[in-house]
């Protein structure tokens, strides 16, 4: 009962982190009706990336976020057309064949992770990590690390800023139109193409940049990009496919759940309690916990 | 009087705060042709999609041949005898005109060699047959309206909801689609139709039933309902084509 | 496509090859190539089954895998902890798996394409993560049977059944109407109600059908290499190859399948005798091999060879591709 109040903190802070993944992740989805298997693959190339400069540079990673942010924002517009040519291409289901062609991408990208990284976990280290706050309330003791609090403080940073993006910027203006009615919005001088391009830079941009940040809070490894997916795939649907408002919610509930775990179970659960609810979600309730969803 | 082949009674469907039908009733006999009419929105589309088992009405129910069959899915009015159309037309693209066709004919012929045989019977009804096997996504619009009427045919039906066939069409082929309806009427096949082109429909229908925002706003034949002041005010400012 | 005689005569053809790999121990000898062929057959199967709802359907299976597992696992503890002998034990792992099937495709089957995926993606690793908890099934380290060293056995027992698999499902699926049907539902679910076509028992059926001898394979596979473990089993790449294999050759014709099988599984004999420094280089080139069919094989190896033009339609087709709010009835 002690540990309560520190798992609670913890996990909404993690929770803040998936926010960021889910929201960009599930903006995609929403303009593009993409759902990328990738997205656990930009986290790990994010956050190795992250390392390794930090170890060449020597500069603290947290410092380092927008120059991953720009590196694969660029990574990502230019390969945002091979992606649309799938969605436009294909005869059958367009849709899945999108999800094939990202699920092959995401193999290969772990292989190459896997060659490039080898199969050993790291941390980044970062000044942060080594700084915590504690509060005492009584008899209860939190302990809030510098990093995570930062994950936080991140977490509503970009969160406001895609906020902003979405609603005050003639480009946000294009992306919501584009995800309400495609046709429309081309009649109306959307430039379709390359709103796509920047909107999936910004999302592989954000993907990575939070990679970093996971990397300084727990730890990174080649390997790492199938259990965020799942992470991302499971805040997406609890919140509803391309319903950006049920995200925070959603993100707060697979956060408070894996520091439960954490906390109180073998962490070794974590992860098929996170795949049961997943599957137990899209059979009960596809669009969501809100039911706002697309099914 | 014979007993009328549908009876739409009291139907009303609410999505949420809407309500696309309210309180619709109306009945038709055998052999006749129907015709449903109504601004845009009026909730034609949503009856269609009631009666043929697609939506379960909110409120009220449907007797087809005296039988209810208020809530039953779609497939199991097709073995009724109740065959539609569907305004966006809807082929199954990657299969030939012919493999359209043949997987309605299974519903009547199990088999597949009597199943082809009578699809084919089907392709020269509605004149498709030179186009047979040919990928169903490559037809003109008319040859997709076309194969839309002949899947429905192939399934026998003795009750056939048309939705939008002639629209989109120029005048050569909506003739031509006008004639077909006509033949499918002299097959004894009763018929609901959906249609936006007011000489088409005014030209075919025996009988009108006019909806605006889902509810009935006047039935009877052409002439009465183009009278109806009530129909003149919620089609005021429509052209007449 | 609707042309029966030319069917027929590739039906002969069929039996011809089948009749011809049944004969093949008598010319190849060495075991080490007879226990290959086997593997091969494996693979076709695997090829086969994964097919039946991927390229007739249209639900890509990302948990294909489970039903492999369920197969190996089922013959597997009856064989080693109950005793069962083998030919008693492998056809509960049918019937396993049926009921694998019915409950997990009762709730899933509903969804669209995208979500099955991911559903029954993240269903099987629950399922792998699970086993990996349950003593009975031996936990992490899995359960050893008791060897039974014959290739030939094996051989034909594996190409037994992939063959009669195979005529199964080319019956079921390519003249019976059983297939156009899965077609139907996979090209318009909604048009296809209106026509008398019931989805969901029809998608049930392929899914048993996809299921089955997946099963059984896995059944053989446990009996055959003696240990299984859940790796090995419920893994990721059984299901990635078997998607690889699938997508590669050509997704719903049942022979595009065979060949994927063939030509990958060659690929990666090879590369496992030749390049196996490189391991983790199998793994970009299994996503790289999807990623390119995807973009410049859509209608895979097959197709590219036999279907040129038929594949692609005109801007505008038919499929409606903006998802509805409603979910499926």
């Amino acid at each position: 009962m002690v540990l309560l109040p520190q798992a609670l903190v913890d996990g909404i802070m993690l929770g803040a982190t998936y926010i960021i993944i889910a929201i960009a992740f599930s903006m995609v989805y929403g303009v593009m009706h993409v759902i990328d298997f990738a997205v656990g693959e930009w986290i790990m190339l994010g956050s190795f990336t992250g390392f390794y400069l930090t170890l060449w540079i020597k500069i603290d990673p947290l410092y380092l976020l927008p120059l991953v942010f720009i590196i694969f924002s660029t990574l990502g517009y230019f390969l945002q057309p091979v992606v649309q040519r799938v969605l436009s291409g294909h005869r059958g289901n367009p849709l899945l064949m999108a999800l094939v062609f990202t699920f092959g991408l995401s193999m290969m990208i772990r292989g190459l992770a896997q060659t490039i990284f080898g199969f050993y976990s790291h941390s980044i280290p970062s000044y942060f990590s080594t700084r915590s706050f504690f509060i005492k309330e009584g008899s209860f003791f939190i302990t809030i690390s510098a990093v995570r609090l930062t994950g936080l403080i991140y977490a509503v940073v970009i969160t406001g800023a895609l906020n902003y993006l979405l609603k005050f910027t003639d480009f946000g203006l294009g992306v919501r139109a584009l995800a309400m009615n495609k046709d429309a919005a081309a009649l109306m001088g959307v430039n379709n193409r390359s709103t796509n391009k920047f909107l999936f830079g910004i999302y592989t941009g954000i993907s990575a940049m939070t990679g970093v940040l996971i990397g300084t809070i727990l730890s990174i490894s080649a390997n790492m990009g199938g259990d965020y997916t799942i992470f991302a795939f499971f805040v997406v649907v609890l919140a509803g496919m391309g319903y950006l408002a049920g995200v925070p919610a959603a993100a707060f509930v697979l956060g408070l759940i894996q520091s439960m775990f954490l906390v109180y179970l073998d962490p070794g659960f974590t992860l098929v309690a996170v795949f049961g609810l997943l599957y137990l979600i899209l059979v009960i309730s596809p669009t969501g916990l809100f039911r706002k969803g697309w099914g | 009087m014979a007993e009328p082949i549908l009876s739409v009674q009291k139907v009303s469907k609410h999505f949420g705060g809407l309500t696309a039908l309210n309180d619709v009733s109306f009945e038709m006999k055998a052999g006749e042709i129907l015709g449903l009419i109504g601004p845009n929105g009026a909730g034609k589309t949503t009856l269609f999609n009631v009666i043929s088992g697609y939506y379960a009405p909110s409120v009220g129910r449907v007797f087809f041949k005296g039988r209810n069959i208020t809530g039953a899915p779609p497939y199991a009015l097709a073995g009724r005898g109740i065959g539609r159309t569907f305004q966006v037309v809807k082929p199954f693209a990657g299969l030939t005109v012919l493999e359209n066709i043949v997987i309605a004919s299974f519903l009547r012929h199990p088999r597949r060699a009597h199943a082809e045989a009578q699809a084919w019977k089907v392709l020269e009804f509605t004149g498709l047959a030179d186009r047979a096997h040919v990928p169903a996504a490559s037809l003109t619009l008319a040859g997709r309206k076309r194969l839309e009427i002949s899947k429905a045919m192939a399934l026998e039906p003795t009750f056939l909801l048309l939705d939008e066939v002639v629209a989109g069409l120029n005048p050569t082929e909506a003739d031509r689609t006008i004639e077909l309806i006509r033949n499918v009427r002299d097959q004894g096949i009763t018929i609901l139709i959906v249609e936006h082109i007011m000489r088409v429909i005014m030209g075919i229908s025996d009988r009108l039933v006019v909806l605006d925002f889902g509810m009935k706003i006047a039935e009877g034949t052409p002439a009465e309902v183009a009278a109806n002041p009530q129909v003149i005010k919620a089609y005021l400012g429509e052209e007449h084509v | 496509m609707l042309i029966p005689l030319t069917k027929d005569r590739r039906l002969l053809v069929f039996l011809g090859i089948f009749l011809a790999v049944l004969l093949l121990p008598f010319v190849v000898h060495d075991a080490f190539f007879i226990r290959l062929f086997t593997e091969a057959a494996m693979w076709i199967g695997l090829s086969l089954a994964f097919d039946v709802l991927a390229g007739y359907t249209g639900y890509l299976n990302f948990g294909h895998s489970a039903f492999f597992g369920i197969g190996a696992y089922t013959t597997g503890l009856l064989m080693m902890k109950s005793n069962w002998p083998f030919y008693l034990a492998l056809p509960v792992s049918a019937l396993t798996a049926t009921l694998a099937a019915l409950i997990i495709g009762f709730p899933t089957l509903r969804l669209r394409g995208a979500y099955f995926s991911i559903a029954t993606w993240a269903l099987a690793r629950a399922i792998l993560q699970g086993i990996m908890m349950i003593p009975y099934a031996g936990g992490n380290e899995g359960i050893q049977l008791k060897a039974y060293l014959n290739p030939l056995f094996f051989f034909y027992v594996m190409s037994g059944l992939v063959g009669v698999t195979f005529f199964v499902l080319w019956f079921l699926l390519e003249r019976a109407p059983f297939g156009l049907k899965l077609k139907a539902i996979r090209e318009d679910q909604e048009s296809a109600k209106a026509l008398g076509l019931n989805p969901t028992k029809l998608k049930m059926q392929a899914f048993i059908m996809s299921a089955i001898p997946t099963a059984l394979i896995g059944g053989i596979f446990a009996y055959w290499v003696t240990f299984i473990d859940p790796a090995s089993t419920v893994g990721d790449l059984i299901s990635d190859q078997a998607l690889v294999m699938v997508v590669f050759g050509g997704m719903g014709t049942l022979i595009g399948p065979v060949i994927g099988a063939i030509i990958i599984f060659a690929f990666k004999t090879l590369f496992w005798a030749y390049l196996s420094a490189y391991e983790v280089l199998y793994l970009i080139i299994l996503g790289a091999v999807i990623a390119i069919s995807v973009v410049f094989l859509p209608d895979g190896v097959l197709g590219a060879a036999f279907r040129k033009g038929t594949g692609r339609h005109a801007k505008g087709s038919i499929h409606v591709t903006t998802p509805s709010p409603e979910k499926e009835a």
